[in-house]
């Protein structure tokens, strides 16, 4: 088999010389990370003006919608998937109506992601998103480089409901995206679409730093407009004395507790912006202290709050949050069951999720006495053909870890947890028959363990 | 074989423009959990009872608590509905096994590969959908030989069914370039996203 060659040409197409010397700088800053990978934008320059028109169309947009009803662009949206996506064309004509469509989830694109790529999506271009499996499938995810690009439309038109406008551009750095985990995917890039700004990926995690105070200076040195990260991440960077002042801080992942925003608005000086977002349909909606709830981010993506047979709540009732549109056009979504709950409320007319529920952030203690981020356990399986997994940690610290009966292999399970969590780690394995349609699959009994 | 088309139905053209007019009850979303309209099982229960032969709950339950997948089937079975209920059959007394035969089996395998829709906007397909009926109940189009109904049946299926193979080749080939193209490493290297979930 041929390795792939992959050289800075295909990963960054449109570079500029600022962008190169951008590149350079967030490499070689002698208080620099150890980068452990490579990633680029791969944006054409035509891609990148298509990426801007797109930014501009979610800024004027409105979502347009009320819950219970249909935006104009169903009909012809539901006619597209049933004509383009293999696993519609099978199931044969389009309905008329959204609510004869069957409900999917993360189990159906679970098993051929494939049946979901529309007929138009170009092989050649396509991008994966990998999923953490928060819900217990861990999922390979069809994407392309203008959606990646494009979310940040989405962080924009987020920023701008608290009054900010991005300033930063050529010689400055835009983002720098946070991880805290043992193993993490590190890289530096450029967006082409704020005139080749710096982006840097990084984890604040010792081992990947000759010196543990090069955090702080490498970051007061990047000086970002913007940090990204999640909960587990940003606590870590409130043990970091930086002096660091973002415009803003992007959270997703995990939902964020009341505390530790209040904390990072305080010790950062800036909103904390909580984003409801998935990989299979990016940002879809913002919290917002205002409104009370999440402020929906899509003008083409429909939210219905379902009950378990499929049929919307009544008004004002906790339901399943259900996706249909979106702007990954790799991936539409028709009907597709989040496995999240709210309630709709109001503002302003436009549709609010209310006491969403999400990812609950948990941390697992280890032999070692220090604590891991759940993602850590799902990337120590990662290479396990696991289907469905859960697992617990119990109030004197041992681990019970619940697999489906038919898959995985319980001694490669055993392995890549013992080299997690340390030998001597009291571990017991199970085997689960079914574990219905949704599990939560990180918990512990710590008091510690949320944050 | 030879005299599967013993007897003679009523004219070709009069059964196509029937089911060029089919009405939107026939063409509504079956119902199948909460979601569609149509109860399926009480079509084929009543369409049977006006032929006489009142079919059993069991019978019916293949047309009912159905899943998402056998909605282009029951929607075919539906237009078959519509189809038999032409006065003429009820004068030819078709017999209810030779009946759930069509309305299942058939029915299911006419929507293998063909949205239902298909069967009324297509005239090859129309043209199919008539004859696998009238064959099923062991009838000809009126002014047809055995041989002529016989052969026109086979080279209407014969014809759909390559296209169906040709198509289920090109899909399961797009379906492993796509699934390929996932796994690599570029695919891999490139979610240059401002922020990650």
């Amino acid at each position: 088999m041929i390795a792939e060659t992959i050289t800075d040409a295909d990963r960054y197409p449109t570079l500029t010389e600022s962008g190169r010397q951008m590149l350079r700088f967030l490499r070689e800053h002698p208080n620099a990370p150890i980068y452990r990978n490579e990633s680029g934008n791969r944006l054409s320059a035509a891609d990148v003006e298509r990426v801007r028109a797109f930014e501009r169309d979610v800024l004027a947009a409105t979502v347009g919608w009320r819950p219970g009803e249909q935006p104009s662009w169903i009909g012809e949206f539901i006619t597209k998937c049933y004509a383009e996506v293999p696993f519609y064309r099978r199931l044969g004509g389009a309905p008329p109506r959204l609510v004869d469509v069957p409900t999917i989830s993360r189990a159906d694109l679970g098993r051929d992601i494939a049946q979901f790529v529309p007929d138009s999506a170009p092989v050649e271009r396509l991008i994966n998103f990998r999923t953490s499996g928060t819900t217990g499938h861990p999922l390979l995810l069809a994407s392309h480089p203008v959606v990646a690009a494009s979310y940040l439309a989405f962080h924009k038109r987020a920023l701008r409901r608290f009054g900010i406008e991005l300033q930063h551009g050529r010689g400055q750095v835009g983002v720098v995206l946070l991880g805290y985990q043992r193993e993490c995917f590190t890289y530096v890039s450029v967006t082409p679409t704020m005139n080749d700004a710096g982006l840097a990926k990084i984890n604040l995690h010792e081992r990947d730093w000759r010196n543990a105070d090069d955090r702080a200076k490498y970051l007061e040195a990047l000086a970002p407009e913007v940090i990204a990260g999640d909960p587990i991440s940003f606590a870590e960077l409130l043990q970091i004395d930086s002096r660091v002042r973002p415009r803003a801080l992007l959270c997703t992942s995990m939902a964020l507790s009341e505390a530790l925003r209040a904390t990072l608005e305080r010790q950062f000086g800036c909103p904390v912006l909580d984003l409801y977002s998935l990989n299979e349909a990016g940002p879809v909606a913002v919290f917002d202290p205002d409104a009370g709830g999440h402020v929906l981010l899509q003008h083409q993506m429909l939210v219905e709050l379902l009950a378990p047979d499929g049929t919307p709540v009544p008004a004002g009732e906790r339901g399943e949050i259900t996706l249909t549109g979106g702007f990954n056009f790799c991936l539409p979504l028709l009907r597709y069951r989040t496995g999240d709950y709210a309630s709709f409320g109001s503002r302003s007319g436009e549709p609010v999720l209310m006491g969403l529920a999400g990812r609950p952030p948990v941390r697992f203690r280890t032999m070692r006495g220090e604590w891991i981020n759940n993602i850590e356990v799902t990337h120590a399986l990662r290479r396990l053909p696991l289907a469905q997994f859960a697992l617990h940690q119990m109030i004197d610290g041992k681990v019970r870890f619940r697999l489906e009966q038919s898959s995985g292999d319980e001694t490669a399970v055993r392995e890549a947890l013992l080299a997690l969590f340390g030998a001597g780690q009291l571990l017991q394995i199970e085997r689960v028959h079914d574990f219905g349609e949704k599990i939560v699959q990180y918990t512990s009994d710590l008091p510690e363990a949320t944050l | 074989m030879l005299n599967r088309l013993s007897r003679e139905g009523p004219p070709l053209a009069t059964l196509l423009h029937r089911v060029a007019d089919t009405p939107p009850d026939f063409l509504a979303e079956p119902r199948i959990g909460s979601a569609g309209l149509i109860h399926v099982d009480a079509v084929v229960g009543d369409l049977l009872a006006s032929f006489g032969a009142d079919a059993t709950a069991p019978e019916l339950q293949r047309f009912a608590d159905k899943g998402p997948a056998a909605r282009n089937a029951l929607s075919v079975t539906l237009l078959l509905c519509w189809v038999l209920a032409e006065p003429w059959f009820a004068s030819a007394s078709p017999g209810k096994t030779a009946l759930l035969q069509l309305l299942g089996d058939s029915a299911l395998e006419l929507a293998a590969a063909t949205p239902a829709r298909k069967f009324v906007d297509d005239p090859d397909r129309r043209e199919e959908l008539v004859r696998v009926a009238l064959a099923a109940l062991g009838c000809r189009p009126a002014g047809e030989s055995e041989a002529q109904a016989e052969d026109r049946l086979t080279s209407l299926s014969s014809a759909e069914r390559a296209r169906v193979i040709e198509a289920a080749r090109a899909a399961e080939l797009r379906a492993r370039q796509i699934r390929e193209a996932l796994r690599k490493k570029a695919a891999e290297e490139s979610a240059d996203k401002w922020t990650r979930e």
